[in-house]
């Protein structure tokens, strides 16, 4: 009797505590990969994202609502987020997904987002499936075939390299990279003389690395992550290949300059964050996410700020949580932000510039910026 | 000449393999567990490695103390994890093993950290060039701390009293128990051996990538097994060649037909050949 009565209680304490914290805050459901091979770039994009919910809960939250970020880890697993959107849309009955995670599991919590009928947005996941789930998943980053016609277009006409050489990581940011540089190749002038692709396992290139040398190309595109690129980029160097080495945002970030150490120097990448930026909003957040995560700022971790950043615009618009209100007005919505300016087009996709970084003295600098809204298009179906 | 390069690259990774696979291969023919965690020590004596050869500014201490350190850790493992189900069905203790690695690989990502870790100013990268063949320096150790290794080994099994304990309690422990050789010691020794091992490949392989992840065993807890079945289990000569045979068989696959298969798909292609023509594996110890 005495033990039914105390889980009465326990039971009434706990209704009393979720009801009222549901009334008190508005929920942004965020899956990223905090275990497993992606658990740093899980780091970075839940740092981001959780910058931006302290800055906007210290400006007074949206519409007299403080925000709550609600973290699981999806281990870059698509099986994991699965339940994981489940959860966030049937347990804590968040107003907004986003995807601080790869292109996997984002694309699997979206379908699930889109049935629930609630907004997803993938911070930097960048398969081209993701948004095709429906109107209510849309996207800050760039596409990976978007970034790859910008890397053509850097090789080819910013740096008047024709004879290239890729070197393409075997997975979805890998391949679909590796398509939009294709496409664009012959546009700019470029050969390419071959093509050799790795796994994302892979750390030591030595035959590859051979292999290229006897290419002999004017320059290398390489697709990777930090933890590829950087043994990839000290190997090429080390082999006595001096030609300019391409890669893209998944390079982005300092541990890549302190693995290949003298060799990043010069390594130029297509990406969305600009350390040079004189716009305010960027040299704000890298500033503040300095301060807040101790270690530098990188692409994943502005990119999550962003998206985060989004969704509150969103919610304000809309004056509501209304999931279709707040669809409605993710769709028409423009926002300055640490990545660019924000606006989606009828896919949901994000239309922005491309900015090119250059290591420089071991720091990320500015390159270049790709700003050609023809090239850039992403697609509208 | 590509060919030639080709060559040297598989030697240099086939190396990294063979050191890590013998180890493996002697805890297998003494105790016949397939020692999966054997991977986890590998990384531990990479982390150790890189974190002492950052703190005292030597790489010789640095991977001194790594092999103490992982050797410690094995020995720990043997009297820990697997003596207590000794006398269980073999795959009790694989299925341990297995545990143990995935513990042991979050619990370094816990400590220290999901980015990995690099040498501050990574030690013996200056290249080497001879008829065009670039080689760092690094790359020129593995291949000859492979030899030295190996050597020693091989030395110590067939000139030693305790290396000749080591192999009578592979061949039969109750017996060579008879003659006073204590198999506990043999098996403390094993491990400790094959684990040092295993820390001295971890710090060459961060010297070849200067990263060292918590995932960074993850391909050799598998691809080590597929060497050592290769090399007909329990066999040190035949793991040997097999790792080396790997090594250039992928640095040659990688190249030609690797838009198609994936480095690790070749090595498990290339393991079922070997199988279906000679199901024992290369060379078969009994």
């Amino acid at each position: 009797m005495k033990n039914k009565l105390l889980l009465i209680l326990m039971m009434g304490v706990c209704m009393y505590f979720s009801s009222s914290w549901a009334g008190e805050t508005i929920k942004i459901g965020f899956n990223a990969p905090l275990t497993g091979f992606a658990a740093s770039d899980g780091k970075s994009s839940s740092f981001g994202a959780k910058l931006a919910v302290k800055q906007i809960n210290e400006n007074g939250g949206i519409n007299g609502k403080k925000l709550e970020l609600v973290i699981y880890d999806d281990q870059a697993n698509a099986s994991q987020s699965i339940p994981i959107a489940n959860k966030l849309i049937g347990q804590d009955k968040v107003a907004v997904g986003i995807s601080g995670s790869y292109s996997g599991p984002t694309r699997s919590a979206a379908g699930i987002f889109q049935e629930a009928g609630i907004p997803y947005i993938s911070a930097y996941a960048i398969h081209p499936d993701i948004t095709k789930a429906g109107n209510y998943v849309f996207r800050t980053s760039f596409l990976g075939e978007v970034q790859g016609r910008a890397g053509a277009k850097l090789i080819g006409e910013i740096l008047g390299k024709k004879k290239v050489v890729m070197i393409t990581l075997k997975n979805d940011f890998g391949k679909s990279l590796a398509a939009g540089f294709k496409e664009k190749a012959k546009t700019f002038g470029i050969t390419i003389v071959n093509e050799y692709q790795y796994s994302i396992k892979d750390r030591q290139f030595g035959a590859i690395v051979a292999k290229v040398k006897s290419d002999n190309p004017d320059a290398i595109y390489a697709s990777g992550y930090y933890f590829t690129a950087g043994p990839l980029v000290s190997q090429l160097r080390a082999s006595g290949i001096t030609v300019p080495v391409i890669g893209q945002e998944g390079y982005d970030g300092q541990k890549f300059i302190e693995i290949a150490g003298k060799a990043a120097e010069g390594v130029i990448i297509t990406t969305s964050l600009d350390r040079d930026s004189t716009a305010q909003e960027t040299k704000d957040f890298i500033r503040n996410f300095e301060e807040l995560a101790g270690y530098k700022a990188d692409m994943v971790a502005a990119s999550a700020h962003t998206a985060v950043q989004v969704a509150a615009l969103a919610m304000e618009k809309a004056k509501s949580i209304d999931p279709e209100k707040i669809r409605a007005a993710l769709a028409g919505i423009s926002l300055k932000a640490s990545t660019g300016t924000i606006e989606f087009n009828s896919l949901g996709e994000v239309r922005k510039s491309v900015q090119n970084q250059v290591v420089k003295n071991g720091q990320w600098h500015h390159h270049s910026v790709i700003d050609d809204p023809e090239l850039l298009a992403p697609p509208e179906k | 000449m590509l060919y030639i390069e080709l060559f040297i690259q598989g030697l240099i990774q086939g190396s990294t393999y063979a050191i890590i696979a013998v180890g493996l291969t002697l805890v297998y023919g003494l105790l016949r567990v397939l020692h999966v965690a054997h991977a986890g020590l590998f990384t531990l004596g990479a982390y150790l490695g890189v974190i002492l050869t950052n703190q005292t500014g030597s790489l010789t201490a640095g991977i001194f103390l790594a092999a103490i350190g992982s050797g410690v850790m094995g020995m720990a493992i043997y009297r820990l994890v697997y003596e207590p189900i000794l006398n269980r069905p073999p795959h009790v203790a694989l299925i341990a093993s297995i545990g143990l690695y995935i513990g042991m690989e979050e619990l370094f990502r816990l400590v220290f950290g999901p980015f990995g870790l690099s040498f501050v100013s990574a030690p013996l990268q200056s290249v080497v060039v001879f008829f065009d063949i670039h080689l760092r320096a690094c790359q020129i150790i593995t291949m000859i701390t492979n030899i030295i290794l190996l050597g020693i080994l091989a030395w110590i099994s067939q000139r030693t009293r305790i290396g000749i304990g080591w192999r009578a309690t592979v061949d039969d422990p109750e017996i060579s128990a008879c003659f006073g050789i204590d198999p506990v010691r043999v098996r403390y020794l094993v491990f400790f051996m094959g684990s040092a091992l295993a820390a001295v490949a971890g710090v060459l392989v961060a010297l070849l990538s200067n990263l060292v992840e918590p995932t960074m065993g993850a391909v050799p807890s598998y691809k080590s097994l597929a060497i050592i079945v290769l090399g007909g289990l329990g066999n040190v000569t035949g793991t040997l060649i097999a790792s080396l045979a790997l090594g250039i068989i992928e640095a040659f696959g990688t190249i030609y037909v690797g838009n198609l298969l994936d480095r690790d798909a070749i090595a498990f292609a290339f393991l079922i050949v070997v199988l279906m023509i000679k199901p024992t594996g290369l060379f078969a110890s009994r």
